[in-house]
C-alpha cells in the first residue's frame, strides 16, 4: 500500500495531469459562480419602485352597475335565461362588496327531451281516452302505461317542471389578476380576471310534495339557500364601461322534472310513489353570464 | 501532451479572474461596478476622473455601466477623447415618443415551433345523457407566429359514461332516449392565435396567455347504445366524417410550457337507434338504426398541457 502511494506521488506525468484537472475543475467552479453572481443592484428611481407605474385603477372607489343576462347550462328539461344585474362597490382595485341577482321566470325554453316526452305523453292520452273503464285486450297496453306513469306524468309535462324564478346573492369579489390583451394584433384592451363568492338565495318552483300523487301535479314555490361561486373576465372598452363574461355555479338539490325517482327500496334509490325531498337531485346549476359594466364616477384614478 | 496540459492550465487559470468581475453582492456599493444607477450624482459622466464614487470603477464617471477595467470605463482610460459625454439634463429634456406597444416583446414566439399538446376531455358540455370523456393528443406546427396546422387524436372507448339520469327517465316516463358512445376521433386543423396578453397576479408575478380558434375536418367513430331493444341489438362502431371548430386558451408558465384549456365542437351525422322494433324479425339489422342521420354536436371541454419544441428561440430584434 505504502509502495503504491509512493509510486503515485513520484510519477511526474500523473502529478501534472492531476494538477491540470484540479485547476480546470476549480476554473469551472469559478465559471459557475460567475453565472450565479449576475445580480443587478438597482439604485436610483427604480429602487423600491412599484412593478407598474401609472396604473389605471378601473375599480378603486368606484360603483359598478352591470346589467347582465345569464344562460343556464347542461339543462335536462328546461333552459332558463335570467335577466338581472350585478351591483357592487369597489373599495380597492382588488376588493368589492355587492350582489348579483336575476329573474328567471320570464324566459324558459324546454329542451328537445321535454318535447319528445310530451309528444309521447300526448299520444298516450289520446290512445287511452277511449279505454277509460274498459278492460278489453286492445286497452290493456294503454291502461298499463297510464298506471305505470300515473305518479310521474301529468297531462302536460312542461307544467310540472321545476324552474328557477329568481336568484339573489350578496357576494365578495376579488380581482387578483389584471392585464392587457392584444386582439388581432391591432386592438388593445385592459382586462381583469375576478372571482366572486357568497351565499345565494334561490326562488324555485317545483312539483308540490304529495302522497298519494295520482292526478296531483300542482307546483309550489320554495326558497333554497346555496353557495354561489363565479369567475369572470372584464374587458374595458373605455374609462367608464367594460364588457364582462362570467361563469357561475350555484349548486343545490331540486326536483327538475317533477318525477318520483327516489325514496324507496335499496338505499332509497327507487321510486316510492311519493313526491318529497328525496326526489330532489343534486345539480351544479352552471350558468354563463354576459354583462355590460358601467363604472361611477366615470373617470378612473391612476396610480403613481 | 505536456503542451496540451500547459495550454489547459493557462485556459483554466484565465477563466478564474472572470469570477471576480461578477461577484457583486446585492446591497453592495457602487464600488464593485456592475450596477445600474440611472440618476446617480454627477451623472454627467465626465471622461476620466472626476470620480465621486469610491473605487477605481469611478474612473468612468458615476452612472456608467460596467465595472473596473471594462465597458465605457476602458474607452475613457485608453482614449479620453473617445469617451462618450452625455449632458443628462439635455438628454432628459429631449422629447420622447411615448407610444408604447401593449406587448413590447412577445414572451413566446411560436413561429416554426412544434406544439405537443396532450389533454383530457373533462366534460361533454352539451350531452346530459352520456359523457364522452377521454385522453387526446395534438401535434401542431406554427407556420407563423399566429397561424398553425395540426393533427389530433382522441380516444374515448373505455371512458363513455352513461348518466343515471337516463335510467330514471326511462323508469319514470316510460320513454327511452336514444344514446350513443364514441370510440375514437381524429382531425386535421388550422389554428389561428387571435389574441394574446398578460396578467399581473396579486401585483407580484406576471403570466402571459394567448387565445386561439381552430377549425378542421376529420373522423369520429361512434355507435348507438342499445336501449330500445337491448336483447336483440348490438351495434358496431362506425367512423363518420366530422368537422370541428373550437376556441382555446394557453396560459404560459415558461417560454415552452403552458396550460391549455379548449372548448371544441365536433359536428358529425349520427345514426341513432331506431325507436321502433320489428317484432316479426327483431334480429334484422336493417331496422336497428334511424334511416335519416341527425347532425349532432359534441361540445367538449379539454384540459391539457402545451409543450413547445425547440424549447428556446431567438428574437429577431433586441428588446
Amino acid at each position: 500500500m505504502g509502495q503504491g502511494r509512493r509510486k503515485m506521488t513520484r510519477n511526474p506525468r500523473f502529478t501534472k495531469r492531476l494538477l491540470t484537472a484540479l485547476t480546470a475543475g476549480l476554473a469551472l467552479l469559478g465559471l459557475t459562480e460567475h453565472a450565479q453572481a449576475q445580480e443587478l443592484y438597482m439604485t436610483g428611481p427604480l429602487a423600491g419602485s412599484p412593478a407598474v407605474r401609472k396604473l389605471r385603477l378601473y375599480r378603486q372607489t368606484r360603483l359598478e352597475i352591470a346589467p347582465a343576462i345569464s344562460f343556464t347550462l347542461l339543462d335536462e328539461y328546461q333552459r332558463t335565461i335570467l335577466l338581472g344585474a350585478r351591483l357592487q362597490f369597489n373599495f380597492t382595485d382588488w376588493l368589492a362588496i355587492g350582489g348579483w341577482g336575476g329573474l328567471g321566470s320570464a324566459i324558459r325554453l324546454p329542451t328537445a327531451l321535454t318535447d319528445n316526452i310530451q309528444t309521447v305523453n300526448a299520444q298516450r292520452q289520446k290512445d287511452q281516452a277511449p279505454c277509460v273503464g274498459m278492460n278489453t285486450p286492445a286497452c290493456e297496453g294503454p291502461n298499463l302505461t297510464k298506471r305505470l306513469t300515473a305518479v310521474n306524468m301529468g297531462p302536460d309535462l312542461k307544467k310540472q317542471l321545476g324552474g328557477i324564478d329568481w336568484i339573489v346573492s350578496p357576494q365578495i369579489t376579488l380581482t387578483p389578476f389584471r392585464g392587457k390583451l392584444a386582439l388581432f394584433q391591432s386592438i388593445y384592451l385592459d382586462t381583469d380576471l375576478y372571482i366572486s363568492a357568497g351565499p345565494a338565495f334561490v326562488g324555485l318552483t317545483e312539483r308540490k310534495n304529495c302522497d298519494p300523487c295520482v292526478n296531483q301535479f300542482a307546483t309550489a314555490s320554495r326558497t333554497a339557500v346555496a353557495p354561489n361561486v363565479a369567475a369572470g373576465l372584464s374587458f374595458y372598452v373605455n374609462k367608464w364601461s367594460a364588457l364582462g363574461f362570467e361563469y357561475r355555479l350555484v349548486p343545490f338539490a331540486w326536483n327538475i322534472s317533477g318525477f318520483d325517482t327516489a325514496g324507496g327500496g335499496k338505499d332509497k334509490g327507487f321510486p316510492d310513489n311519493k313526491i318529497d325531498s328525496s326526489d330532489q337531485r343534486w345539480r351544479w346549476n352552471q350558468m354563463m353570464t354576459i354583462s355590460y359594466n358601467f363604472y361611477l364616477p366615470t373617470q378612473y384614478k391612476v396610480s403613481e | 501532451m505536456k503542451k496540451s496540459c500547459i495550454g489547459l492550465l493557462i485556459a483554466a487559470l484565465g477563466a478564474i479572474p472572470t469570477t471576480g468581475f461578477a461577484q457583486v453582492k446585492v446591497g453592495a456599493k457602487a464600488e464593485a461596478g456592475a450596477t445600474i444607477d440611472a440618476d446617480a450624482e454627477g451623472a454627467d459622466a465626465k471622461a476620466g476622473g472626476d470620480a465621486k464614487g469610491s473605487g477605481d470603477a469611478a474612473a468612468a464617471g458615476e452612472g456608467d455601466l460596467g465595472g473596473a477595467g471594462e465597458g465605457v470605463g476602458d474607452i475613457c482610460k485608453i482614449d479620453p477623447s473617445a469617451c462618450p459625454v452625455l449632458d443628462m439634463k439635455k438628454e432628459a429634456a429631449r422629447p420622447i415618443k411615448e407610444s408604447i406597444y401593449a406587448v413590447q416583446q412577445l414572451y413566446v414566439m411560436r413561429a416554426r415551433r412544434l406544439e405537443f399538446n396532450p389533454w383530457y376531455n373533462v366534460s361533454s358540455l352539451n350531452d346530459q345523457f352520456v359523457q364522452h370523456k377521454g385522453p387526446g393528443v395534438a401535434l401542431t406546427y406554427f407556420i407563423t407566429n399566429v397561424l398553425a396546422i395540426g393533427a389530433n387524436f382522441r380516444y374515448y372507448s373505455p371512458f363513455n359514461t352513461d348518466s343515471a339520469f337516463n335510467g330514471q327517465v326511462r323508469r319514470a316516463a316510460r320513454v327511452a332516449v336514444p344514446l350513443n358512445e364514441y370510440q375514437w376521433g381524429a382531425s386535421l386543423d388550422f389554428n389561428y392565435v387571435f389574441a394574446y396578453g398578460k396578467f399581473a397576479g396579486f401585483g407580484d408575478f406576471i403570466f402571459e396567455y394567448d387565445a386561439y380558434v381552430l377549425g378542421g375536418v376529420g373522423a369520429l367513430s361512434t355507435r348507438p347504445i342499445a336501449v330500445i331493444d337491448p336483447d336483440n341489438r348490438n351495434f358496431a362502431y362506425e367512423p363518420k366524417l366530422a368537422a370541428d371548430a373550437g376556441l382555446g386558451l394557453r396560459v404560459f408558465l415558461s417560454r415552452w410550457f403552458a396550460v391549455n384549456v379548449a372548448v371544441k365542437d365536433y359536428i358529425y351525422p349520427e345514426k341513432l337507434e331506431s325507436l321502433s322494433v320489428n317484432e316479426v324479425d327483431p334480429g334484422n339489422k336493417d331496422g336497428w338504426v334511424d334511416k335519416n342521420p341527425k347532425l349532432t354536436n359534441d361540445v367538449e371541454l379539454q384540459l391539457g398541457l402545451s409543450i413547445f419544441v425547440p424549447f428556446s428561440f431567438d428574437y429577431r430584434l433586441p428588446k
